[in-house]
């Protein structure tokens, strides 16, 4: 699944992708850590870069944000060229990247501060309360005069998140933001990326875990080697090719027999019989299930689970 | 194009280099110096000899010169090439770097801003040595009555002031093109302990290719080579010619170290 895909996703209103990768290709020395990546974001998605560690998805995202020059191919950001055009562009652009990155002699606000004072699109007079409206957003009102030192694993990557939204941004990119977080905080999480996505922000989230992605996004990238697998629209990955049907039978023996005859390739398990239904569908599979004598007591098509199909993509080579 | 106030991004940098703590102590420990040696002076109380140090005795305008004069061999050049360490590579290595790139701040706009930070800190460094200095030489020799030259002339406070603040100004500049290059060699490395090693070693290295008589030749391109003429405020007629010299020689450093920094942030990765 490629561009033509996502572009029907795309939001009406919007004139273009917020996204849009041709060719980019970064290479450190003989190591190719993005090969050739073409992509696409609508806007207003939410976009899951999914891939195991060392698959090229920081290096990608650092190549989105000018934070790294390209070997090769082109990166526009919101309709600007990228790294060219970064400073129009980044404005607009929230950003946790590589983990929260502040100073550890400065209390939370004061680092806020600082970040604060280097956006532009922030007047002098709105820092402070810009600050504290980030520092709510992300629960660390209580703990903002401590040090940063002093924080937790969890509360700095909160930190880092109350930074990417310092400023109400169009385009925000998260680089495994739950990262170090309980599962009080991952619920925060994906609370603010849904929050985002309600507001029509366009959401750029990597991670490895898949609950994350399929819990979040709206869209999907998986990336492998360096190289786009597959990307789209979640539900069009999750409703893939070979669906498999869940049939609950006592008899699943004598079901599998009965469908195995009629050149359907079914194997029994627990409760009752898979089907994966190629060249067939589910009202044959149904049909001869009963003209068999074979107590149906519920079919049901099982989805294809992101992980399954993560597993598949990732360890099984590309499809 | 957006970009946020230069004065907001100056006034942002410089409290956060005062609000560090190493800076806060190395100032702090600054300014101790010439307590330091004034109080070693006046205990020691050796009339004989013929140093520049025996002169502060009952001639207090002379102890900031010399207390500027022994800080910058080492204690300065460290202090500033501290701050230049933490500038770019020490931001680099605490991951803020990215975060004020991705904000943004221009490249070219971040150099300035991180060059002035670490002229600040040679600024505030050198008023420390030079007030507490008065202020020591002062309190030692109680009313001041005037600074006696190195040529045995005597001219007024108000003179002799002029000159341990033309003193302060030069040191400044001299600190400037230590920090130049430092900084240069900052946006280089994700590791300040290597800009730290680096610019501290190379002038380990003028120093002993200075005492050298076969390199005589050398000389001129040392950066250390003039810093004996900071004594110079304390001759009657000031004699300028060792002053313009390091200064214009500090100048081209500078200009190395920009040129070096400025080339190096452009392609930079964060």
């Amino acid at each position: 699944m490629t561009a033509g895909a996502t572009a029907e996703a795309t939001v009406a209103e919007q004139p273009g992708p917020a996204v849009r990768v041709r060719g980019l290709r970064k290479t450190f020395g003989s190591t190719v850590a993005v090969a050739s990546i073409d992509l696409d974001v609508p806007a207003g998605a939410v976009l899951g870069v999914l891939g195991p560690n060392g698959s090229g998805k920081t290096t990608m995202i650092r190549l989105l944000l000018a934070l790294s020059r390209p070997t090769a191919g082109t990166v526009e950001l919101l309709g600007h060229p990228v790294p060219s055009a970064a400073g129009e562009v980044l404005p607009h652009v929230g950003a946790l990247v590589e983990g929260p990155g502040f100073h550890p002699f400065l209390s939370g606000r004061e680092n806020l501060l600082r970040a604060a004072a280097a956006e532009p699109l922030l007047a002098s007079s709105a820092i402070g309360s810009a600050v504290e409206t980030a520092l709510e957003r992300v629960g660390l009102t209580g703990a903002a005069s401590r040090r940063y030192r002093a924080y937790s694993l969890g509360m700095k990557q909160r930190l880092g998140l109350a930074a990417a939204l310092l400023v109400p941004r169009r385009l925000v990119v998260l680089d495994e933001p739950t990262n170090g977080l309980d599962p009080a905080g991952t619920r925060e999480v994906r609370r603010i990326i849904a929050e985002l996505h309600a507001a029509g922000t366009t959401v750029l989230v990597s991670s490895h875990l898949l609950a994350e992605v399929e819990a979040t996004c709206t869209h999907v990238a998986v990336l492998a080697e360096g190289t786009l697998i597959t990307s789209g629209p979640l539900s069009a990955l999750l409703d893939g090719d070979a669906p498999v049907l869940r049939v609950r039978t006592p008899d699943g023996a004598a079901a599998a027999a009965a469908l195995r005859s009629a050149g359907v390739d079914a194997s029994p398990d627990v409760d009752g019989v898979s089907v994966e239904l190629v060249g067939t569908d589910a009202p044959a599979v149904v049909g001869c299930l009963v003209r068999a004598g074979v107590a149906v007591h519920e079919v049901r098509r099982q989805r294809t689970g992101l992980d399954e199909l993560f597993a598949q993509l990732t360890e099984g080579g590309a499809p | 194009m957006m970009r946020a106030p230069l004065a907001r991004l100056l006034r942002s940098e410089v409290r956060w280099v005062l609000r560090r703590p190493r800076t806060q102590v190395a100032l702090g420990l600054l300014a101790v110096v010439p307590v330091l040696i004034g109080v070693g002076i006046v205990l020691a109380d050796s009339p004989d000899g013929s140093g520049l140090l025996t002169q502060v005795a009952g001639n207090g305008l002379v102890l900031p010169v010399a207390a500027l004069s022994i800080s910058l061999a080492l204690l300065l050049p460290l202090v500033v090439t501290m701050a230049a360490a933490d500038a770019l590579a020490g931001e680099s290595a605490h991951g803020t770097l990215r975060g004020l790139l991705l904000a943004p701040v221009g490249r070219g706009r971040l150099l300035v801003v991180k060059a002035v930070g670490v002229l600040a800190v040679a600024v505030f460094a050198v008023t420390a040595v030079a007030v507490l200095g008065i202020a020591t030489g002062f309190v030692l020799v109680g009313e001041p009555g005037g600074l006696l030259t190195l040529s045995g002339t005597e001219v007024g406070v108000g003179s002799g002031l002029l000159r341990v603040v033309l003193a302060a100004l030069w040191t400044v500049g001299q600190l400037a093109a230590v920090g130049a290059v430092a900084l240069a060699i900052s946006s280089a490395t994700d590791h300040p302990l290597v800009v730290l090693a680096a610019a501290l070693g190379g002038l380990i290295v003028f120093g002993v290719l200075s005492a050298l008589p076969a390199l005589e030749w050398m000389q001129p391109l040392l950066l250390t080579t003039g810093w004996a003429a900071i004594v110079d405020v304390l001759r009657d007629p000031l004699p300028f010619d060792g002053l313009l010299t390091s200064s214009y020689r500090a100048a081209c450093y500078v200009a190395i170290g920009a040129a070096l920094a400025a080339a190096r942030m452009t392609t930079r990765e964060a």
